[in-house]
């Protein structure tokens, strides 16, 4: 019985241990960069602290997300959970509300090219269609 | 922000793992928009924290980041956000 809870609890640190990996992962390629941008090198003990500092606040993140959505009575985070999120600076704010709206205009803009290649789609094979009953009339 | 563009990123399937991991209901979930809207959150804050500790740096002439410099940026990034 014991045993089982531990090879759980293993799992689950395992899991934990991926996920750091991954943000640590990306928290490098962003500062690298930066460090070009800027001219400077960071140590490589700054981007473990800015990792393991990414990988905090994304508990803090998920906590706020997941009780402002119970708030508004939903079960599925939106946008604007998000963007409640970014209030604390009218800079990062401003800049989140620009993206989301950016965000939804790419998406607006693929599902309606989605749609017209699909409808497209229809039509040409209902056209091939109709050619094919002429054709094996003949 | 600041030239870091369409380079590095968080990916949406890591940004989704990260946030269920933390959350206390089951049937919480997340819209594909606002994981992509995270994604962007995460990204800022990341370079955020590293363009500010480079400008500590640079105001303490040093060569290279180190945790001092971060660690001297740190509270006001947090209240940032």
């Amino acid at each position: 019985m014991e045993e089982e809870a531990e090879a759980e609890e293993q799992q689950r640190f395992s899991y934990q241990q991926r996920l750091k990996a991954a943000v640590h992962y990306t928290v490098g390629c962003l500062c690298e960069e930066v460090a070009l941008d800027k001219e400077m090198q960071f140590s490589k003990q700054t981007i473990a602290a800015i990792s393991e500092l990414t990988f905090r606040q994304c508990e803090n993140f998920a906590k706020d997300l997941e009780m402002f959505a119970r708030h508004a009575r939903r079960t599925t985070i939106n946008t604007e959970d998000v963007k409640l999120l970014a209030r604390r600076s009218n800079s990062l704010l401003k800049y989140i509300t620009d993206k989301s709206e950016e965000i939804a205009q790419i998406n607006v803009e693929r599902k309606a090219r989605k749609k017209k290649k699909s409808e497209d789609g229809n039509h040409n094979s209902r056209e091939l269609a109709e050619a094919g009953v002429v054709e094996s009339e003949k | 922000m600041e030239g870091v563009g369409a380079g590095a990123g968080f990916r949406k399937e890591l940004v989704s793992r990260l946030l269920h991991a933390h959350f206390k209901d089951d049937k919480t979930k997340v819209s594909g928009d606002s994981l992509q809207l995270m994604a962007e959150l995460l990204k800022i804050f990341v370079v955020e924290a590293a363009v500010r500790a480079v400008r500590q740096a640079q105001a303490e002439d040093a060569i290279l980041v180190d945790v001092d410099q971060l660690e001297k940026v740190l509270p006001q990034l947090l209240l940032d956000f």
